[in-house]
């Protein structure tokens, strides 16, 4: 199949990218591997290739997370952004699921005039109105607590959209059929539009969560000290503190991606498609 | 029968609509509206209105001239690096015969990390006992303070940056290299085409808009910079890596001063929207070609 | 009263200046099966959606089983609809699909069981009962869609070109299917058709249509033998029936190519009432009777050279030019010729047509 040239242009080409992905995963292992050492065997190894190599397992290789679990709310606040993730994941396809069908199936007045404002919504960038978000829930008493975090964050105009391309699709007899067998219009839409639609509502699912789980800066207004905050600010109020060693603070912001982790490694074919379909489609 | 649809359409319309005027239409009518205030969110029965001194004063303010100067140095040092950088790995994945699944995913790893971890774990490395000063010393070179100077602060925090997102312009254009119609290549083979001459007329062109796309989106993304600077560098040494984003948030929701962040925000939006729409002529223009295409092709 | 009653029903489209469906009255009894059958675009699939009520009623009333329903909701009206694409649900297992409605209907499960087992048995779909609708083919989902409509127990069926997705052999076959359904079950079933095999082969009445006007309603046989205009008389009947540009003066009747054709006088007089002139003359081709070469020359038999055949072994289609048109004759295997050969026909005299040269109407038929 290859000419003895293309065969040549190969190994180079997979040896380079071999090296340079090696760069790439230095910070990400030195990560892992130093997690579980002492910030004295941090610094002593820092010279050597034991930068890089995990301390054989013993007694004390956890220590750094077990002082973590222990010590600091930390788990408390993972647990904390997974219930938000979880309410925010329900509601975001309730509302957004709704609007996405009224726009694709419904007759209503305005729907063309309504669907054109919501993709034009779709540019204005969200730090253009963080800060009214702020002064509103402030306003409204709500800084401090999950409320007034959820409530800013469950329509969203891209999720609308989503959901209005998928559905529009969906054919209409089966909805015809549905009425002669008495199910009507919302029973229809949980009962048969959601489990019809499965790949978009996972799609919208898994990045509300990894929205949720990586967000910094509305968390960081919202909540401003308290058993409430999400494992972003909570890891930062953990590694801000002078009494965290650089080995916990390695195993913290390994703690905060392992679940990311486990979402890619479960949906990474959802999540690829959707990326790579953000930039066919635009494109 | 027409009643009821619009009944039923309000209703699964209504929750959004209700949220969407709270969270998004009422708060860009304020911004805009406070734009042209000197609205003190402390003190808001002394809110006169000044007309455009907001947007006069914002630009003959030295931080926030000082904040837009160091975004723009961002975008100048990201933009070009990680679309240069995600393009030329995409078509080095792509081509190579070894390893494409590992190669993936190494270059994905930190695309998955939170900025806040990635900022936190470039911290301990920029750090001037850090691993990447220990490794620098080995080949003899000084150590170097990274974030602690205003000079090399902004530079580490961006080329973090790239290193961080990299990973996802290249999926994209692993995708868009993958959706070529690979008998194009084989014509271009029996028209005796050279590999450069197959790269520069056939890949480029049909990446072309994904080119585009990647491009503004970078662009709009380092405009927007703001969390990695939040927790490495608060903004400084001298707020050499203090950008606009930060500016707003601050301005706003730290000094109160919610008409002068409201005109940043402002100023941000018309940048933001101008790129858009720029990036939108781009492709449609490619989507009328395209159109032609299909046509000559039916013909 | 009848079980359906059309009154001047019509249909405008939002935007559209004429009717899609216009005047629409007919009557429609107990138990009969009733094919809508017309080409696409002409109102039978708008005029059976405004049965169902997916389409609003902007003209006249309907009534069912005596109760004007134009304002009443789909569910409400006693259907159960059989769609051409099928619209199973697609998550569900075809147990489910068929005992969603009466679930709705918040039936004991126990009975739902009993029901379902009964339709599942019926459509012998047995084996099938776990699978989902994209584990079967065309002909098992057409049947779970009918198990949908069956187990419901309305008196009303609609139908919407349900067999128009699936492939010629098992379309035969889902046709006495659905033929002996509607012996056994006996409800009144109305059926959406562009294919007027089917509307023959299983209605009791048909009505044809042609851009929201009723052109004929009657029995398969009473449109076939008693077309009352030219686009019932085209429509009906395959190969299609010869049409002829004629100019008619008493008893003759001459063709564009200069034949001549002397009626016999009993359908001179059928036509008598001052029709004469130019007309289309029409007839099928099984009516074109073939004649021994020895006949040559005598009065009304033709003759034309074969350009075509169609051999389908019990019944062949010869195609020759004749009177300015391509025509086609059916007959038997004995009478098979090749092309190029010369034969020589008569026309059946009891069975030839006159239509009107503007409006088609069949003077022989009025």
């Amino acid at each position: 199949m290859f000419t003895k040239k293309q065969r040549r242009i190969n190994w180079i080409l997979v040896a380079v990218l071999l090296v340079l992905s090696i760069f790439f995963l230095f910070p990400v292992i030195w990560m892992l591997a130093n997690s579980f050492k002492p910030d004295a065997a941090i610094t002593a190894d820092m010279n050597s290739i034991a930068a890089f190599i995990p301390p054989a397992p013993s007694g004390s290789f956890f220590d750094n997370y077990v002082s973590i679990i222990t010590n600091t709310s930390f788990l408390r606040y993972m647990g904390n952004t997974l219930l938000y993730a979880a309410i925010l994941i329900v509601l975001s396809i309730i509302v957004n699921g709704l609007a996405g069908y009224a726009l694709a199936k419904i007759q209503f007045p305005f729907r063309d005039q309504w669907l054109m404002l919501i993709i034009m919504l779709l540019i204005v960038p969200t730090e253009t109105v963080i800060t009214i978000h702020f002064l509103i829930i402030a306003k409204a008493g709500l800084l401090n607590t999950i409320v007034g975090y959820i409530l800013p964050l469950i329509v969203n105009p891209f999720n609308i959209y989503l959901f209005r391309q998928v559905f529009v699709s969906l054919p209409d007899d089966v909805y015809e059929a549905a009425q002669l067998d008495y199910c009507g219009p919302v029973k229809y839409f949980f009962t048969m539009v959601l489990p019809m639609s499965k790949t978009v509502v996972a799609t919208v699912s898994v990045f509300t969560f990894l929205n949720v789980w990586n967000d910094y800066l509305w968390p960081s207004l919202v909540f401003t000290s308290s058993d409430l905050l999400t494992a972003q600010i909570g890891l930062n109020s953990i590694t801000s503190n002078e009494n965290t060693t650089m080995g916990q603070t390695l195993a913290v912001i390994t703690l905060v991606t392992i679940p990311v982790i486990i979402i890619y490694s479960l949906f990474s074919k959802q999540i690829v498609e959707g990326v790579t379909s953000t930039g066919s489609k635009e494109g | 029968m027409k009643r009821k649809n619009s009944i039923m359409g309000m209703a699964f319309f209504g929750p959004a609509l209700v949220l969407l005027t709270l969270f998004m239409f009422l708060p860009m009518l304020l911004t805009l509206g406070f734009s042209f205030t000197d609205y003190f969110a402390l003190n808001p029965e002394l809110t006169h209105f000044v007309g455009l001194e907001n947007y006069l004063n914002i630009f003959k303010d030295d931080l926030f001239v000082q904040s837009f100067l160091n975004t723009v140095k961002f975008v100048i040092i990201i933009v070009p690096l990680q679309c240069g950088g995600a393009l030329l790995l995409a078509l080095a994945i792509n081509k190579a015969a070894h390893c494409k699944k590992y190669f993936k995913v190494a270059f994905f790893v930190p695309v998955v990390m939170s900025l806040a971890v990635v900022s936190t774990l470039w911290m301990q490395i920029y750090s001037p006992e850090g691993i990447l000063n220990t490794l620098l010393a080995h080949i003899g070179i000084d150590t170097q303070p990274f974030i602690h100077s205003a000079k090399q602060a902004l530079p580490s925090i961006a080329i973090m940056s790239v290193w961080q997102g990299v990973g996802y312009q290249m999926i994209i254009f692993l995708g868009g290299l993958q959706n070529i119609n690979p008998a194009l290549y084989e014509a271009a083979e029996m028209d005796h085409a050279s590999a450069w001459q197959k790269f520069k007329d056939i890949t480029l062109p049909e990446l072309k808009p994904l080119c585009i796309f990647v491009f503004i989106t970078v662009t709009i993304g380092a405009f927007r910079m703001l969390v990695q600077p939040m927790v490495m560098t608060g903004g400084g040494p001298d707020h050499s890596t203090y950008t606009i984003v930060y500016d707003i948030y601050e301005t706003g929701t730290v000094n109160w001063e919610m008409g002068l962040a409201s005109t940043m925000a402002i100023v941000f939006t018309i940048f933001v929207v101008i790129l858009t729409i720029i990036q939108n002529t781009l492709t449609k223009d490619r989507e009328g070609r395209k159109n032609v295409h299909k046509k000559a092709k039916t013909n | 009263m009848s079980f359906i009653e059309f009154k001047n029903v019509c249909k405008m489209y939002p935007g559209s200046k004429v009717n899609t469906v216009d005047n629409f009255n007919l009557n429609i009894d107990e138990k009969e099966f009733i094919a809508f059958v017309g080409p696409s675009g002409c109102g039978k699939s708008t005029t059976l959606r405004m049965i169902a009520g997916f389409e609003e009623i902007t003209g006249g009333e309907l009534y069912i089983d005596g109760k004007k329903v134009n304002d009443v909701a789909p569910r409400d009206r006693g259907i159960a609809m059989v769609f051409q694409n099928y619209a199973l649900y697609p998550h569900m297992t075809v147990e489910k699909n068929i005992g969603y409605g009466l679930k709705n209907m918040k039936m004991p499960a126990a009975e739902i069981k009993k029901k379902v087992d009964w339709a599942i048995h019926i459509l012998g779909l047995e084996e099938y009962r776990y699978r989902k609708p994209k584990n079967l083919s065309g002909g098992q989902r057409q049947r779970v869609a009918l198990g949908r409509a069956i187990v419901k127990n309305q008196k009303l069926f609609l139908m919407d070109e349900p067999l128009s997705n699936l492939d010629a052999k098992l379309r035969v076959s889902m046709r006495t299917e659905i033929s002996k359904l509607h012996r056994e079950l006996g409800a009144t079933t109305i059926y959406v058709t562009h294919d007027q095999v089917e509307a023959m082969t299983m209605a009791d009445r048909i009505v044809i249509m042609k851009d929201g006007v009723i052109q004929q309603v009657g029995k398969p046989m009473e449109l076939y033998d008693h077309p009352v205009n030219q686009f019932v008389a085209g429509f009906i009947g395959s190969p299609q029936m010869n049409f002829y540009d004629v100019t008619v003066d008493g008893t003759s009747v001459k063709f564009a190519d200069g034949s001549i054709l002397t009626l016999p006088d009993d359908v001179a007089k059928k036509l008598e009432g001052g029709h004469s002139g130019e007309m289309t003359f029409g007839i099928r081709g099984e009516d074109i009777k073939l004649v021994d070469s020895t006949e040559a020359g005598k009065e009304n038999v033709q003759s034309a050279v074969i350009t075509d055949t169609e051999v389908m072994g019990n019944e062949n289609n010869l195609y020759f030019e004749f009177g300015g048109s391509q025509s086609v004759a059916r007959v038997s295997k004995y009478e098979l010729s090749q092309i190029g050969d010369r034969i020589y026909f008569e026309f059946v005299p009891a069975k030839v047509h006159f239509f009107d040269k503007d409006t088609g109407v069949n003077y022989m038929e009025q």
